[in-house]
This record gives C-alpha cells, sequence and structure tokens, in this order.
C-alpha cells in the first residue's frame, strides 16, 4: 500500500474512517474491529445518543459503507474500571 | 414480540394443515425428531391427532448444545397434547470434527442425531422419521439437511410449502403455545466457527441467555460468543426499549456475571444466521 491510499485492509475495512464518521454524527467513541464486527466504545453522552432509532439506522448505514458487516457497542463495566490502575500509572502506548 | 406471519385464509390454512395429515396418513407410522421448537412441535401434535398414540412417536436427542429451557419445553408441550415421547442422548461434542466447529458443524451434528435416532425409531416400528425443516429453511445454510437426506429423514413440512410463518399460523389454530416461540437453534450456533464448542462455553451463553430472559427479555434474543466478549442480539422490536442507560448497565451485569469479562449489544438487533454473515458464509 502506498502513503496516498487510504488505510484499510483487503476486505476493504477502514476502522479508523469509520470512527471519524460516527464522529460527524456527534457519537466520538473509540472503535476496535473485530473481523467484519465494528465493537464501538462511545462516551455515555454517546450511549444516550443512539437511544434514537434514526441515529443507529445511520451508524449501521454507515458501518456497512465502511466494509463492517455487524455493529456493537461494548458497555463499559464500572466495576471492572474500580481495578483500573491509578491515574498515575503508564499509559498503555496505544 | 412481531412474528412474521404469512397471510393465508382460514380455509387456505385448514387445507395446508389437512395436506400434512393426509402426508401423515399415507406414512404412518411416524417418529418426529423432536426438539419442541416451532415447526417439531407442530408437526408432533398433527401427527398424534392424525395417527392417535400408536402412530406417532416424538424423539428428543439431549445434549449439551440442547438448552434446558427447550427441553422443558418439549415435555411441556408432549404432556398436554398426549404426545407420546423417547429420550436419547446425543454425543456430538465428543466427535473432534464437530467440537472443532467448522462451517458444516450441523452436519456432525445431525450425523450423530439421526445415527441415534433413526434406529431407536425403526427398532419401534417407526419407519418414517421425518424433521422439522420448513420451506424457509431451503434457502439458508443447513448442511444437517444432508444428514437427513443420507438417514432417509423426510421434511413433510419443506415438501408440502410450509414457511415458518404457514407453521406459526396452523400453530396457533391448533392452539399451540408454541407458535409465537422465538426460533430456538442450539447454542452452538452462538459460537463462531472456527472457534472450539465446549460445554463450558455453551452453559456460559445458556447462562447468559437465561438471566437476560429472567430480566425480561422476550423475542429472539442471542448471546453471540466472542472469547471475552458476548455481544447480545436482541429482537429489533426490543431493541429500542433496551437502549436506556441504566437497562444497558442491567443487560451488562447480567451477562457479565454469566462470566463474560465484556458485554456489547448489537446496533442492529437480532438476525438469523448473523455469525455466517460475519464469517462471509452468507451474504449480508
Amino acid at each position: 500500500m502506498t502513503p496516498d491510499e487510504p488505510r484499510g485492509d483487503r476486505s476493504g475495512r477502514n476502522a479508523s474512517a469509520l470512527a471519524a464518521a460516527i464522529a460527524e454524527l456527534g457519537i466520538p467513541c473509540a472503535l476496535e474491529a473485530r473481523g467484519g464486527l465494528a465493537l464501538l466504545l462511545p462516551t455515555s453522552e454517546g450511549v444516550a445518543a443512539l437511544q434514537v432509532d434514526e441515529t443507529r439506522r445511520a451508524v449501521l448505514a454507515l458501518a456497512k459503507q465502511h466494509g463492517f458487516t455487524h455493529v456493537a457497542i461494548e458497555l463499559p463495566n464500572d466495576r471492572r474500571k474500580s481495578s483500573t490502575p491509578p491515574t498515575d500509572a503508564p499509559l498503555p502506548s496505544d | 414480540m412481531a412474528l412474521e406471519l404469512d397471510t393465508l385464509s382460514e380455509a387456505e390454512l385448514a387445507a395446508k394443515t389437512e395436506a400434512l395429515a393426509a402426508w401423515m396418513r399415507a406414512n404412518a407410522p411416524v417418529a418426529i425428531g423432536y426438539s419442541g421448537g416451532v415447526d417439531s412441535a407442530f408437526l408432533a401434535v398433527v401427527a398424534r391427532r392424525t395417527l392417535g398414540a400408536e402412530g406417532a412417536l416424538a424423539i428428543i436427542g439431549r445434549s449439551a448444545s440442547y438448552p434446558e429451557v427447550q427441553w422443558a419445553t418439549a415435555r411441556e408441550v408432549a404432556q398436554r397434547f398426549d404426545v407420546p415421547v423417547l429420550e436419547l442422548d446425543t454425543a456430538e461434542l465428543d466427535d473432534p470434527r464437530y467440537a472443532a466447529n467448522p462451517n458444516n458443524r450441523c452436519y456432525y451434528c445431525k450425523t450423530e442425531l439421526w445415527s441415534k435416532l433413526v434406529p431407536a425409531a425403526r427398532a419401534r416400528g417407526f419407519d418414517t422419521i421425518i424433521d422439522g425443516t420448513n420451506a424457509d429453511d431451503l434457502g439458508d445454510w443447513r448442511p444437517g439437511a444432508q444428514a437427513a437426506r443420507e438417514h432417509g429423514v423426510a421434511s413433510p413440512l419443506a415438501a408440502l410449502g410450509f414457511s415458518k410463518g404457514h407453521v406459526r399460523l396452523a400453530s396457533r389454530a391448533l392452539e399451540l403455545p408454541t407458535w409465537q416461540q422465538p426460533s430456538s437453534p442450539c447454542l452452538s450456533s452462538r459460537v463462531p466457527y472456527g472457534t472450539e464448542v465446549t460445554s463450558e462455553r455453551l452453559r456460559q451463553i445458556e447462562r447468559a441467555e437465561a438471566a437476560l430472559r429472567r430480566l425480561g427479555v422476550e423475542g429472539d434474543l442471542r448471546v453471540r460468543y466472542h472469547d471475552e466478549l458476548a455481544r447480545v442480539e436482541l429482537a429489533r422490536a426490543e431493541l429500542a426499549g433496551w437502549m436506556e442507560p441504566a437497562r444497558l448497565a442491567m443487560l451488562r451485569d447480567a451477562v457479565s456475571e454469566a462470566g463474560f469479562a465484556r458485554v456489547a449489544v448489537d446496533l442492529r438487533g437480532f438476525r438469523s444466521g448473523s455469525l455466517n454473515v460475519l464469517h462471509g458464509v452468507t451474504p449480508a
């Protein structure tokens, strides 16, 4: 792939472009690509926005445009969060 | 719950059900591969009503991939409609070709099922063995159908053009409690091809789905297994109602309790054959 080509894999999926497109809908989120599944990790505001049917449909349409067959939102586990390292711990590189 | 009920007049429905009864009479006695699902429950009750208790036998193949809740329904329906039942244990998970979970996994499961069920039926004088394959199933990816053919199992619902909607309508007319029951394939259908099927994983999925039912989730429901992640598919009519943050937290906690470290909700909702699509076996 040359530097000028869009980022994506052979399937045509482009996770970063999809995350950007979803952010433009007002739903900033991290996105984990697991094959054809786009796993979104939205903020609580983003989760609230996804209560609207039309918004969910728009996200699904964007995902399809970017080569994903499935989209899901991860439900953050607060209890798991409580066992995460303190904020002054080294951050993961990515 | 929104169901796809094909349009059929009362007279057309009665004629269709009578055609099935005539098929049963022509092929009596009849043993049914019986799971307690919508299709096989309908077949079992029509067979019992048409042929009497001597002419019908519903045979259940029990294994780790058969949900307990389905087993309970199967027994309940059989008892209510006085359908004779035989229960057999099957062990598809002991077959490494099945446990490896290739995309024709169902072929190995049904081979195990029919290799136990057919001889058991014949030993009891039942030469006609039928399954609940309906006309809609013919267009789907169903490698298990090959095993049925190899064992001489007939599919009268498909042969007579019964769609799933027809089966539901006819079941409602017979006052079968299963008429509006969600489709209920085996638990292994929640595990992506290539991921090993184990008893432990199936129990984990079953616990998660049972917990969601206890929360009040209705209609079609699947907890898809993605290693540490559970992806919950809710019926589309249910999805909007569960998207409220507090209710999502309830879903998450219920599924986490079943042993999944991460929980996600699919934004499209339930899709039959969802994992086939995800893995490119069938088109999106």
